[in-house]
């Protein structure tokens, strides 16, 4: 996924391990491709830093600054040494223009950013703490295309995400997730949620979601 | 259109009778359209409202192009009116096509984003999040967030953002104060708590601030930056082991074990720091209790001084006293972390897992131990012992935090 060379001399910034690239709230006019290294998103959330992902090679991020004048929403920290692409936003058309690939590739993104965005919606829209719960693991569980949702499902994932999925408190979310494991449902590890019929899952969101449009 | 002799999938022609659907709302598909003649509506059902709005796609426009790139599941229904001819593209077809024309990929991408703008914004009032916040008051709190965490390189950073955007902001003059007191290598002021401030790598840029201020600190000679680079591998295993392998987490597995396995040995040698700061009495709990409070207040040498005295009075003999004997040696590890001495903190910290195994702290340490290792960059080791982290039961909150550290670490 690497862009032509001669962008680097260009479009190329590096950052050393640990530096800002831009941080929650500063204004953003530009958007960034990673050509190598590793880049933590975080977030303050309650006054603590939460980390939202870490990127990697091929990825894009700050991507929201294409369209409008909007501080960032989160930020940006180098986690190693970092090779980066840094396209300003005035530049946009024209770099679109020159290169269908990198706009090809922005495409995908949104895509997908867009689903994301919609089914963690749709998880907030129910009202019972329960299934969103529930939800939130039917999301994981679809997000991962290697998982047989016939079987038994084993996710990645701890109360803390569960929460801040669900968008509840992580005593709320504890406890719900409690409740599950004493009725059998799912099994709660230390890094893992293993849960026995996500099919289950499935079929009751989907009723309550239905039902809640009556 | 051609039939696409270039391509794996090729481009196909499908007509349709009016009234056929085309796909389905959570249909698994890859096949981007293009509407070429008669008509096509799209049905979809709004989240919030459960309300169907139908939207038509004009001639030569595309349809199906988000969920096929995305790989997810339809989320309209699309459905003929009259007989209907749309071409069909695989997402390599559609990838081939709009690389020819990059009007159509930024038409859509513009399209796209503004989509994505109004989810998020959507999903911000389902959270409650307010959408009326001052910018410049935010970007002022993520300086103070960093700068009460002892993070000040991050703190610096925003601070110059906001001067930068904000130089008349009603925070100029504190950011501006700040930067200065950065760039001056003075430390963060006492009423400035440190409850909320996030452990994880605090360590390395405190190391800096430390070594820039020597004078605000009369215990010792600061060691200077070179700290941190003698804090490698090698010098690492001067401190804790002497062994000849160096590399691997192997290596580091045994050292471990070490940690664990080694008989104890006496308490820490102290050394005799002579402070100001006069301590009421000089009972474990007077004396913990006084160090609980410089450590809240970020004056970290006078706590690591009250901790080592509470060591040093090794007083062990009822459980109360023995947790405030293994509490200090932990807070004094996490006062050094504070201070930028990295050495000087595993020592302590693999004290307390040499000497109180059981100990309520030995989890804590373990933790610790790997944020001193991120701290310095030794990704390697950090893991490790996140990974003990891991494995200890009781499973609570320590055991995710490690859980996110590692998949920090290994980047996913």
């Amino acid at each position: 996924m690497a862009l032509d060379e001669k962008f680097f001399d260009k479009f190329g910034v590096e950052y050393a391990p640990n530096e800002i690239i831009f941080c929650e709230w500063e204004p953003g006019n530009e958007f960034y491709f990673i050509q190598s290294g590793n880049v933590r998103i975080v977030k303050l959330i309650q006054n603590r830093e939460k980390n939202l992902s870490v990127l990697t090679d091929g990825d894009v991020f700050g991507e929201m600054a294409i369209l409008e004048e909007q501080p960032r929403s989160a930020t940006a920290i180098a986690l190693d040494h970092v090779k980066l692409l840094k396209f300003h936003r005035d530049n946009f058309d024209t770099l679109m223009s020159g290169n269908p690939q990198l706009a090809y590739k922005l495409l995908v993104i949104f895509s997908k950013r867009i689903y994301d965005a919609k089914r963690r919606l749709m998880i907030l829209l129910l009202e019972e703490p329960q299934i969103r719960v529930m939800d939130v693991l039917v999301m994981l569980a679809e997000q991962d295309p290697h998982l047989d949702l016939q079987n038994e499902v084993s996710l990645q994932v701890t109360a803390q995400d569960v929460a801040r999925w669900a968008g509840l408190t992580e005593d709320d979310a504890q406890k719900e997730l409690t409740h599950l494991n004493r009725t059998d449902k799912i099994e709660i590890f230390g890094d893992r949620i293993v849960v026995k019929k996500i099919r289950e899952f499935q079929r009751l969101v989907a009723s309550r979601r239905k039902s809640m449009y009556q | 259109m051609s039939n696409s002799a270039g391509g794996p999938s090729g481009i196909i022609t499908r007509t349709y009778k009016s009234g056929s659907i085309i796909y389905f709302e959570n249909d698994k598909s890859e096949y981007i359209y293009i509407l070429k003649a008669g008509k096509v509506f799209l049905t979809t059902v709004k989240l919030d409202t459960g309300e169907e709005t139908k939207e038509e796609v004009r001639q030569g426009e595309f349809f199906g192009v988000k969920s096929a790139l995305g790989k997810y599941p339809r989320e309209e229904t699309a459905q003929t009116v009259g007989n209907t001819m749309v071409l069909q593209l695989t997402p390599a077809d559609f990838e081939r096509l709009v690389l020819k024309n990059a009007s159509v990929v930024k038409k859509m991408l513009r399209v796209f984003s503004n989509q994505l703008r109004r989810i998020v914004k959507m999903e911000r009032s389902v959270l409650g999040e307010s959408e009326i916040v001052n910018a410049d008051a935010e970007l002022f709190k993520i300086g103070e967030y960093y700068y009460k965490a002892g993070i000040t390189k991050h703190a610096q950073y925003a601070y110059k953002r906001y001067m930068e955007y904000y130089p008349d902001g009603p925070n100029a003059a504190l950011a501006m104060k700040r930067i200065r007191g950065i760039d001056a290598g003075e430390p963060p002021p006492m009423d400035l708590g440190v409850h909320d401030a996030p452990a994880p790598a605090a360590a390395a840029p405190q190391a800096h601030r430390q070594a820039d201020a020597p004078e605000d600190f009369s215990i010792e000679e600061p060691s200077g930056p070179g700290d941190m680079i003698d804090f490698d591998d090698s010098s690492e295993e001067k401190e804790t082991k002497p062994s000849s392998s160096s590399s691997s987490s192997i290596a580091l597995e045994d050292e471990m074990n070490d940690f664990l396995t080694e008989p104890a040995s006496a308490g820490g040698d102290l050394d005799d720091f002579s402070l100001d700061e006069a301590v009421s009495g000089d009972s474990p709990k007077e004396l913990s209790d006084a160090a609980d409070a410089s450590f809240a207040k970020g004056n970290f040498p006078i706590a690591l001084d009250l901790f080592q005295k509470v060591i040093a009075l090794n007083r062990t003999a009822s459980p109360e006293e023995k947790k405030l004997f293994e509490k200090a040696h932990f807070d004094a590890g996490r006062c050094y972390i504070e201070m930028g001495k990295p050495k000087e903190a595993l020592d302590i910290l693999s004290k307390i897992l040499r000497n109180f195994p059981g100990s309520a702290y030995t989890k804590l340490a373990i933790y610790h131990i790997g944020l001193i290792f991120e701290s310095v960059n030794q990704k390697e080791k950090a893991i490790t012992y996140y990974n003990k982290v891991l494995n200890m039961s009781p499973k609570d909150k320590l055991n995710s935090e490690a859980l996110n550290k590692i998949k920090q670490l290994q980047g996913r």
